[in-house]
């Protein structure tokens, strides 16, 4: 099943069983998000804005529910990262008419681990020396993506909004995320919708269609692509997550479905060895009452909201 | 003869979380509200005076039946009738989901919620005491009324209880979250739609009046939809409140629809409680071991289930 783009052409591979009633889930996120703000006493939002699909469509959910007048993108650049992604991520800006406003990261990550030689000219050296210039591009992600979090913590002051989650149900199961990283934030509105489901609700709410149409990445390095990394499809991926973790099938199960057993077999290696991405870190007990054990309060309670 | 004509406001509130004052304020605005349109019966969601997702807050909102706080409400229930839901501590310090009828100016009844959902997305029993009884009792409103709180309606015998007991109105009042937006679901909700059949079942069943509160607002990660009802006793829809909108919605029901439909389909006439009764104290002794089971599964070869009662038609080894 696919949603027929204006122009009768599909814009991308919605399979049937994760189709969800966007009416609905609109409504749902808004009053999510109010709500949130409200309890924390904040009136203000804002969000790392990368020109990809999650975090325009969060940028569109979050102005739908508070006003545009009271959300900040904020879009944080690395040297390497695609031209395309900053013009999209304007187009947003442009579009909602929030406020904006760009921090180009490369001085921070490069000063930390230096840059390397390049059109003739001398390696720059960073914090780490010349060890640093040897850096994993996955050290170099992991490293880019806390940058973009201590940043979008310090605007949360000087703005004063509270930092908005753009990471999908997809790329948090298989641990497809930065923990510390990407992953932080004051709370998530799109964090239950597989990537499937974000790219239908974000038709709906009519983020623009090149966003949804282009190859989602992370854009960690140039021409770095989700499902290139990954091995598999985004449809195929949400379809196997869906029946193994929604619906509770087992192993055999989805392999009798027609899911590929090394694919299921990885898929769910994925799942297991990132599970502590997904939680709160746990505290040694040692005292009568510890917090997330014994000592259980919602977070949102009398005397929480900043006042 | 006693007016049949019966406006029933449904409270379909946004409680504050563990915020008493501020939701006991919204209550007595609101039955006021109620009772200048005309209302007979308000009646507000499940914890509507604390917010539902209190964790250890329980403990600090809970209200002795005597507590002055309640009694503002309960004052205010002169000339009509108020359903409300709040923690209550027993004198032995037990703390209970309950919903209270008040009349006149007085507590007519107090139900504590029976079944207390711990599992998926609820973990309620960590935090809260089971009630232990389903009474439905004689109202103002000249039919009888039995209350139950949210789950308590996904266990056949609370509403079959109720009816049998009486009442002729059936008020759940719930804090239900909301969850499965999958677009092939009835109402955009799976939820919504599991809740819809239940509650035109039971009226239908119980040819009673089902009463449905159904909170909105956000508690944490959970949303919850509203969507509360009003169900005549044929199964038939009279009121349904939008998902999600806050807002005191009015219902004009005839209570004497209720003789009507049980004249037309005498079930409760029909019902059988003593064979009922019998074929539970049978299934009770069976799962304890204390009667040969008949009719439950066969265990593993070799393996007793039901130590030194063997099941009839296998061979001991």
């Amino acid at each position: 099943m696919s949603d027929p783009a204006p122009s009768g052409e599909p814009l991308f591979e919605l399979p049937a069983e994760l189709a969800i009633d966007t009416g609905v889930a609109r409504r749902v996120i808004a009053e999510f998000i109010r709500g949130q703000l409200r309890q924390a006493g904040f009136e203000r939002a804002v969000l790392g804005l990368s020109g990809g699909i999650d975090s325009s469509l969060v940028a569109y959910l979050t102005a739908e529910a508070i006003g545009p007048e009271r959300l900040l993108c904020v879009l944080m650049p690395y040297r390497t990262s695609s031209p395309a992604s900053r013009s999209d991520a304007e187009e947003v800006v442009r579009r909602l008419g929030c406020h904006s406003t760009v921090v180009d990261i490369t001085p921070m990550v490069d000063g930390y681990f230096g840059r390397p030689a390049e059109g003739g000219g001398p390696a720059v050296l960073g914090a780490l020396g010349a060890a640093g210039l040897e850096a994993s591009p996955l050290r170099r992600g992991n490293f880019a993506a806390r940058t973009r979090m201590a940043v979008l913590y310090d605007h949360s002051v000087t703005f004063g909004g509270l930092v908005v989650g753009t990471g999908n149900k997809t790329e948090t199961l298989i641990g497809y995320t930065t923990v510390f990283g990407d992953n932080a934030c004051a709370f998530n509105p799109i964090g239950d919708l597989y990537k499937s489901q974000v790219r239908q609700l974000a038709v709906a709410v009519g983020v623009p269609e090149q966003i949804i149409r282009k190859a989602p990445s992370a854009d960690l390095w140039p021409g770095q692509t989700d499902e290139g990394e990954a091995g598999f499809s985004y449809p195929v991926l949400d379809r196997l997550l869906y029946w193994m973790i929604d619906r509770r099938r087992s192993h055999d199960e989805l392999v009798a479905m027609g899911f590929e057993r090394a694919m299921v077999e990885r898929v769910e290696r994925m799942v297991a060895a990132s599970e502590f991405k997904r939680q709160v870190p746990p505290i040694a007990k040692l005292g009568p009452r510890t917090a997330g054990v014994d000592y259980l309060y919602p977070r949102r309670r009398p005397g929480s909201a900043r006042t | 003869m006693q007016p049949t004509a019966l406006r029933i406001a449904l409270a379909q509130i946004a409680p504050r979380l563990g915020q008493l004052e501020a939701n006991l304020a919204r209550h007595l605005e609101l039955v006021e509200a109620a009772r200048e349109q005309g209302a007979g019966l308000v009646v507000f969601p499940e914890l509507g005076l604390t917010g539902y997702l209190l964790q250890d807050l329980a403990a600090d909102v809970a209200l002795r039946l005597d507590d002055p706080r309640l009694g503002r409400l309960v004052a205010a229930s002169r000339d009509l009738s108020v359903v409300a839901s709040f923690v209550e501590e027993s004198a032995d310090h037990r703390l209970f989901i309950a919903a209270a009828l008040l009349e006149d100016g007085r507590i007519v009844h107090v139900h504590r919620k029976c079944y207390l959902p711990t599992y998926g997305l609820f973990d309620e029993r960590r935090f809260f005491a089971a009630g232990d009884a389903i009474r439905a009792v004689p109202s103002r409103l000249g039919v009888g009324v039995g209350l139950a709180v949210c789950e308590d309606f996904w266990h056949l015998a609370v509403p079959a209880l109720l009816a049998l007991d009486g009442a002729q109105l059936l008020v759940n009042v719930s804090s239900s979250p909301g969850r499965d937006l999958a677009a092939t679901n009835e109402v955009g909700l799976g939820t919504a739609a599991s809740w819809r059949t239940l509650m035109r079942t039971y009226a239908q069943l119980t040819t009673s009046f089902i009463v449905y509160c159904n909170r909105v607002g956000v508690d944490e990660s959970i949303s919850f939809w509203g969507g509360s009802e009003v169900i005549a006793p044929s199964g038939a829809p009279v009121f349904t409140a939008p998902l999600y909108d806050e807002g005191l919605y009015c219902v004009d029901v005839d209570l004497a629809d209720v003789r009507r439909e049980r004249i037309a389909l005498p079930l409760l006439r029909d019902e059988r409680p003593e064979l009922v009764v019998r074929e539970l104290e049978r299934i009770i002794a069976e799962r304890a071991g204390l009667a040969v089971d008949t009719t439950g599964e066969v265990g593993p070869e070799g393996v007793d289930l039901h130590a030194g009662l063997p099941p009839p038609g296998r061979s001991r080894r």
